[in-house]
């Protein structure tokens, strides 16, 4: 015991002294930053203001497609308001997840009675309750946004949310600025005519000037005369097309604008059909598995479900890194022949028993920094005080995930370790290892390939048969954990699994046994089960 | 006297191939022996069979009085033919890394680390990387690493190769060292001039079989005496001489020395009187002890070379 402790030790220390095992505990955590912040990033400063200049042939058209840019410019405004005031008041937002439901309805009534107050010059009732994650741009008719008194009301009434001391609010720069045409360009000169002087621009072989600025020109969208009355299409000019905002925005807008006509010359009211359009039939769902009574199913419950999902991946990578790491520190040791004074001293068991173990620790040490740093970014993003991550947490982590994922990290680790103990065992090199390793790879993958689809069917013919094959069952058991499959089945795969586990060892000390003091050339299949036949060397 | 270890007609086999065939020889506690032989002729395997690394296909061994090594590992130390250390770690960590693998406790083990690392002259590297180490310096370490539980019976494969002729010198200093403190080692070498100078007995094994056991001294019987003579005009005379079995020209590089190789019986005093009979005159007349090097070669030479061709 003595003896495998020792080698356990040095192990653990040799490969926490790693550059490897360091860059391995931080990179998670920065993935999971990245994975926060450039999102966001993205959204900020992702998409640039755009300049775009419009030449409409129709009043009315060039009217409502520059009110929809202005909507639009409005509501990424509003929404950057809303985003601040919930930074500002981060320590209400932790009931925010119990609140998911969204009431529209009650929304638009304590907005009116906002206003209503806001002109009688009162303002204390709070229309843009910070907990609600919705975008409140989208819940606020335009015609409050379009109306320029309201929507300074409107915005001044959420600026005075914001606690004393907060930082200042920025205005974000608007989505989309129209620009004037070239100089010496009229309205009344011709598309062609237009097109042709602006290509250059569109092209972007030349910046465009725009009020006393030189600015990358978008694009150009000439909306012809008959536009709502025959329907004749829009020219939109632009190189970048990807990027549909902008179109969808002005089609939309004379979409609207000719079905409402439509329906006058019908004679059906509008306002009707709108009404009638915002008739949802919504569900709610319940889970027969749950206790009497509690059966609604909430976000927690979806999350819940998903969660194991997030366990497999956890397992699979550190039954990955933590098997790869014992594969390379036996053919080290096997290259720099240090085992023969090994063997002087332990037993090839004992060897092996340390050597799995420590790097075990090391796996496990590994994983407790990854679940640590989540925790802490999760915390750190969610700002002070904000306990729901813990809550959320709780509701994930049920003793039985966990003590499922325990359960299958020990047995999953063990198998793999061997058997990589064992592949390391008779190469000489990792390029002879590699040889090996495509079939392991092949075999590991297959979890990590079902690991999405199984949840959605987790106790289906698939899942059920995989989980019989004892190098998956620790990651197809444990992706099925949230759907509690059938008693006899987790009893069963994990006596299973269990028994491919001594099967697993027994094979590997006797090729280590041998494979660690042979030179040359990595055995054959057939001589490897010659060796398994063999007493001792 | 007890014996440190003993082999009893041991036999290992691979396949048809027999490594190790038929070898018995026995070590006194407390002596130095020499374990000599060509590439190839199964000293290797016979030492991991004395450490129970391998276990012989017949035969029996028996090492600190127990029949298998392992359970005596920790009073055993080992330096294996083929080198290695953990490359990332320091030399004091190595070397008591391996101590406690034999039982001496962290602190302690530490502590021999670096008491060997002074004594044996790399003080400077206690804190180096192995694979900051020259190739030499890395056996040094691996050396010390092999004693420092203080182990009862050392048994160091080819310890002096690699090593420039200054540590060499060391590592024989180490092997004395270890037996002036009443301790048994047992090392293997191609470099008879070591094996000369500070075996008690030598082992020499040719394919696998027993060529010879026995003291130094019983070694360099194996061979005739020789006598080395220069002289003028005399090379009809020394084949007439009685006695003489053969003559050849001296191997040891001086011009027109002959080197007459006499049989066991025969006094070298007669032959120079023999000389004076005939009136001849001589500058030189040498009597020469065979050297374990001319041994070795008249034990294994054959066998050597067919290694060599295979």
């Amino acid at each position: 015991m003595m003896r495998i402790y020792r080698v356990a030790q040095r192990e653990y220390l040799e490969n926490v002294k790693t550059k490897g095992f360091w860059i391995g505990i931080l990179l998670f955590p920065v993935m999971i930053w990245l994975m926060v912040e450039v999102p966001k990033f993205l959204e900020e400063k992702g998409i640039p203001t755009r300049h775009v200049a419009i030449v409409s042939r129709d009043a009315e058209a060039g009217e409502l497609a520059r009110q929809r840019l202005t909507l639009l410019n409005r509501q990424k405004v509003l929404q950057a308001l809303q985003q601040h005031i919930a930074e500002a008041t981060e320590s209400q937002r932790k009931e925010m997840l119990e609140e998911q439901e969204i009431d529209a309805a009650a929304l638009l009534d304590r907005l009116e009675e906002g206003l209503e107050q806001m002109s009688q010059g009162s303002a204390e009732i709070n229309p843009f309750n910070p907990k609600q994650l919705v975008n409140i741009g989208d819940l606020i008719p335009d015609e409050y946004l379009l109306n320029d008194g309201q929507w300074l009301a409107m915005r001044n009434l959420l600026l005075n949310q914001l606690p004393k001391g907060s930082p200042e609010f920025i205005e974000p720069d608007p989505r989309f600025i129209e620009v004037g045409l070239l100089p010496g360009l009229t309205d009344m000169a011709t598309d062609a005519e237009i097109e042709t002087a602006l290509r250059p621009y569109l092209r972007a072989e030349k910046l465009y000037p725009a009020s006393g600025r030189n600015v990358d020109l978008f694009a150009l969208v000439l909306i012809p005369e008959n536009v709502l009355s025959e329907k004749e299409p829009i020219r939109f000019w632009s190189s970048n097309l990807a990027d549909t905002d902008l179109l969808d925005a002005i089609t939309d807008s004379l979409t609207d604008r000719v079905r409402q006509m439509e329906y006058d010359s019908r004679g059906i009211s509008s306002s009707e059909v709108k009404e009638i359009a915002q008739i949802r039939v919504r569900s709610n769902n319940f889970n027969p598995n749950k206790q009497e009574g509690e059966e609604k199913v909430g976000i927690r419950d979806k999350i819940r479900q998903y969660a194991p999902v997030g366990f497999v991946y956890l397992l699979w990578i550190a039954i990955f890194t933590v098997a790869q790491m014992l594969l390379n520190n036996t053919i080290e040791e096997k290259s720099n022949r240090i085992i023969e004074v090994l063997l002087s001293s332990v037993t090839t068991n004992e060897l092996l028993l340390g050597k799995v173990l420590g790097v075990a620790a090391v796996g496990v040490t590994m994983q407790l920094a990854w679940i640590g740093s989540m925790l802490g970014i999760l915390r750190l993003k969610a700002g002070p005080g904000a306990e729901w991550v813990v809550d959320l947490l709780a509701a994930v982590v049920s003793p039985e995930l966990l003590i499922g994922f325990i359960f299958y990290f020990v047995t999953g680790y063990l198998f793999y370790a061997f058997l990589f103990a064992g592949i390391g065992s008779i190469c000489n090199t990792i390029k002879e290892a590699q040889n090996f390793m495509s079939p392991m790879m092949l075999i590991l993958m297959v979890p990590l390939g079902t690991m999405v689809f199984i949840p959605n069917d987790p106790n289906g013919t698939i899942a059920t048969v995989m989980s019989w094959v004892p190098p998956w069952t620790p990651f197809i058991m444990m992706n099925r954990m949230a759907a509690s499959p059938p008693m006899g089945e987790i009893v069963g795969t994990g006596i299973m699994l269990l028994i491919s586990v001594i099967f697993v060892f027994w094979m590997s000390a006797k090729i280590f046994r041998i494979g660690v003091l042979r030179t040359g050339q990595p055995p054959k299949l057939l001589e490897l089960l010659g060796w398994l036949k063999s007493s001792r060397p | 006297m007890t014996t440190a270890i003993e082999l009893n007609q041991v036999v290992k086999t691979y396949g048809d191939f027999r490594a190790v065939d038929d070898v018995s020889f026995s070590v006194e506690e407390g002596t130095i022996c020499g374990f000599l032989g060509p590439n190839g002729a199964g000293k290797t395997t016979s030492i991991r069979m004395i450490l129970d690394i391998l276990r012989p296909t017949s035969g029996s061994i028996s090492v600190l009085g127990h029949p298998v090594a392992s359970q005596v590992r920790d009073r055993i130390g080992y330096l294996p033919e083929e080198k290695g250390l953990y490359k990332k770690m320091t030399a004091t960590a190595v070397i008591a890394y391996f101590a406690t693998l034999k039982g001496v406790p962290s602190s302690l083990a530490r502590e021999k680390a670096r008491e060997l690392l002074d004594r044996y002259g790399l003080s400077a590297f206690k804190d180096h990387k192995c694979e900051a180490l020259s190739k030499g310096m890395g056996q040094k370490v691996q050396v010390l690493a092999s004693i420092a539980h203080d182990p009862d019976l050392v048994i160091l494969d080819e310890p002096f190769s690699g090593l420039d002729p200054v540590n060499q010198e060391v590592m024989e200093e180490v092997i004395q060292d270890l037996k002036s403190h009443g301790k048994t080692v047992l090392f293997s070498t191609h470099v008879m001039s070591h094996a000369e100078r500070i075996c008690e007995s030598i082992v020499v094994i040719a394919a696998g079989k027993m060529a010879f056991h026995g003291s130094v001294e019983e070694a360099r019987n194996l061979l005739p005496s020789r006598v080395r003579v220069r002289g003028d005009d005399i090379s009809d005379l020394v084949l007439r001489l009685p006695g003489v079995q053969s003559v050849k020209p001296s191997t040891d590089g001086r011009a027109d020395v002959l080197e007459l190789h006499i049989s066991d019986d025969t006094d070298p005093q007669l032959l120079l009187k023999q000389f004076f009979d005939s009136g001849k005159s001589l500058d030189t007349f040498e009597v020469v002890q065979p050297d374990l090097h001319e041994v070795f070669v008249h034990l294994v030479g054959e066998d050597a070379r067919e290694a060599a061709d295979r």
